[in-house]
C-alpha cells in the first residue's frame, strides 16, 4: 500500500544551505556593516545635514528646496561619501557571502526541488514558462547589486538565484531592527487587513513579484481558507519558493508569469498583494500592471500594494535618502515610481474614486497588539516606513 | 549546459557602479578596507570560538570548531563585539 505522501516529512531546502564556521562569521559581519550603514551612518548624515550642511547653506543665501538639490549639496561631503561607500559594499558583500555555501548545496537543493515540484506533497504548484520573455527593467541590469537576480539560470531547473536571493536578505536585513524576521511586512499587512475588515474573507489570493514567496506565506496562515497563487518572472526564484512552501505545509500555486498580462480569468481574486514590487518596474509596466490588478480583482476583492512612500508623502530630505537607491543600487525606477501618487495611479489603472488608499501600517511584530488598536482607533500615528512601519497603497472594488 | 556541481556564481554586478569619491582609487581601496574589516572579524570569531572549546571541553579540533553552535547569548555578546569593533574601525573625523 502507497503511503499517505502528506505522511512523510518534507525536507527543508534552506536546511541543505551549510557555511562553514568561518562563512557563517563572514555573514555575521556583513549584517553589521550593512546595520551601521543604514542605521548609524544614516543617522550620522541626517545630523551633518541638520546641524553643519543646511544652516551653512542657509547662511549664504542657498538653502536646498528639494531633494535633488539636497542631494547635489551632499556629493562632495565626507559624510556622504563615506555612509555611501559603506553602504554600497555592504550591499555586495550581502550576496558574496553566501555564494559559496549556495555553490556546493545546489546538486542536492536542485534534487529536492525537481522532486517536490513533482509530488506537491503540501498541495501546491509550478508552473514555468520557459518560453517567456524577460522584461528589459529586469535583464538589463542586476537589482539590487545581486550578481543574477531573481532570473539568471547556470544549469537545468537551476534555484541558485533563489538561495542567493533569500540567504543574501537574511544577511541584508540581519542586524536590521525592523526586518529580522522574513515575511514582516505581509504579518503586518494581513493583521491590519484583518482589522480593517474584519469580515473580509478571500477565496482566492495573488502576490505579485512573489519571488521566493516570503511575502506571501504570512497571508495563507493569516487566511487558510484561500487559495494562494504568487507569479514573478524568475524561474529559480519560483522552484525555491515553491520548495520553501512545500515543506512548510502551504499549498501555494506558483506560476511564471508577466504581471502586465497574466493568464488569469477576470474578476479571479479576491484579494492581491505585493511588497517591494512597483518600483523594480518602469513606470510604463506599473500602470499596466495596475490595469492588470484591476481586472483580476473580484467585486468585494481588495488590493494592497507595500511600497516605497511617494515623493509627496515625505520630506525632501527624506526624498533624498530614498532616491539614493535609483543610481547607487542598481534601481533605476526608484526616482520616477517615487514621484507618482499611487492614488492616482489607481485611479489611472480604472479603479474607483473613495476606493483608492494609501496609508503607513504599523510593523505589528514591533508595534504590539495594544498599540495597535489605539492606531485604528486614530489615537495614535503609525511610524514611518522602514522605521516600525510599512507604507501601502491599494484599493477596495464594490 | 553546465551541471549542478560545476555551477560557480558571478562575482560581478551587471550595471554601471557608481564613484562616491573624486580618485575612483579610493571607492576600491574602499572595498578593501571592507573586505579585511571583515576577515578579521572572522579570524577573532574563530579564537572565540576555540577559546570556548578549551573552557568547556579543555581540548580542540577543526571539526569541533566547525560543529560548534553558539548559544543565543553568545551570539548576542558576539554582535555586542562586532558593533563595537566596526565603530572603533570607521571612526570618523569630527565634520568641519
Amino acid at each position: 500500500m502507497a503511503a499517505n505522501p502528506k505522511e512523510i516529512p518534507v525536507p527543508n531546502i534552506e536546511e541543505l544551505f551549510r557555511p562553514t564556521h568561518d562563512e557563517r562569521a563572514r555573514q555575521s559581519m556583513v549584517s553589521m556593516i550593512r546595520k551601521h550603514a543604514i542605521i548609524d551612518l544614516r543617522r550620522a548624515l541626517k545630523s551633518d545635514y541638520d546641524n553643519r550642511i543646511e544652516p551653512k547653506l542657509e547662511r549664504e543665501g542657498r538653502k536646498p528646496e528639494d531633494w535633488a538639490a539636497i542631494e547635489k549639496s551632499m556629493e562632495r561631503e565626507q559624510s556622504y561619501r563615506f555612509y555611501s561607500s559603506v553602504r554600497y559594499n555592504a550591499q555586495e558583500m550581502c550576496y558574496l557571502s553566501v555564494q559559496p555555501a549556495v555553490e556546493r548545496a545546489l546538486p542536492e537543493m536542485i534534487d529536492l526541488a525537481s522532486d517536490l515540484a513533482k509530488r506537491n506533497p503540501a498541495g501546491g504548484s509550478l508552473r514555468l514558462n520557459p518560453n517567456l520573455d524577460l522584461p528589459k527593467y529586469i535583464t538589463s541590469l542586476d537589482v539590487h547589486l545581486a550578481p543574477g537576480w531573481v532570473h539568471a539560470e547556470y544549469t537545468a531547473d537551476d534555484v541558485a538565484q533563489g538561495a542567493v536571493v533569500g540567504f543574501g536578505g537574511k544577511v541584508f536585513s540581519g542586524q536590521h531592527p525592523y526586518r529580522k524576521k522574513p515575511g514582516a511586512v505581509a504579518e503586518s499587512i494581513s493583521y491590519w487587513l484583518k482589522k480593517k475588515f474584519p469580515d473580509f474573507k478571500p477565496r482566492r489570493i495573488l502576490d505579485m513579484g512573489t519571488t521566493t514567496g516570503k511575502n506571501l506565506l504570512p497571508y495563507c496562515t493569516a487566511y487558510p481558507q484561500a487559495e494562494a497563487y504568487g507569479i514573478d518572472v524568475g524561474a529559480p526564484v519560483l522552484r525555491y519558493g515553491h520548495a520553501i512552501a512545500e515543506h512548510e505545509g502551504i499549498p501555494v500555486h506558483f506560476s511564471q508569469q508577466n504581471a502586465e498580462a497574466t493568464d488569469f480569468p477576470d474578476g479571479h481574486f479576491d484579494l492581491i498583494v505585493s511588497s517591494f514590487f512597483f518600483h523594480e518596474v518602469s513606470v510604463k509596466a506599473t500602470k499596466k500592471i495596475l490595469k492588470e490588478c484591476n481586472r483580476l480583482l473580484a467585486p468585494g476583492g481588495v488590493m494592497v500594494h507595500m511600497e516605497l512612500p511617494d515623493e509627496a508623502t515625505v520630506s525632501a530630505y527624506d526624498n533624498f535618502f530614498w532616491n539614493w537607491d535609483t543610481l547607487n543600487n542598481n534601481e533605476p525606477w526608484y526616482t520616477s515610481y517615487r514621484a507618482q501618487d499611487p492614488v492616482a495611479l489607481c485611479l489611472e489603472a480604472g479603479f474607483e474614486p473613495g476606493k483608492a488608499f494609501k496609508l503607513h501600517v504599523p510593523d505589528i511584530l514591533t508595534f504590539g497588539e495594544e498599540r495597535h488598536a489605539q492606531f485604528m482607533r486614530g489615537e495614535i500615528e503609525s511610524p514611518a516606513h522602514g522605521s516600525g512601519g510599512w507604507f501601502v497603497f491599494g484599493a477596495t472594488k464594490r | 549546459m553546465t551541471t549542478s556541481n560545476e555551477v560557480r556564481l558571478p562575482r560581478h554586478t551587471k550595471g554601471k557602479r557608481p564613484s562616491f569619491f573624486e580618485d575612483p582609487s579610493l571607492d576600491q581601496m574602499m572595498t578593501f578596507l571592507l573586505e579585511l574589516t571583515t576577515e578579521v572579524a572572522v579570524l577573532r570569531e574563530r579564537q572565540d570560538t576555540v577559546e570556548r572549546l578549551l573552557d568547556s571541553h579543555g581540548s580542540v579540533t577543526r571539526a569541533a570548531i566547525e560543529a560548534y553552535q553558539p548559544s543565543a547569548a553568545i551570539e548576542q555578546e558576539r554582535a555586542a563585539w562586532r558593533d563595537a569593533y566596526l565603530k572603533r574601525v570607521l571612526r570618523m573625523h569630527s565634520p568641519d
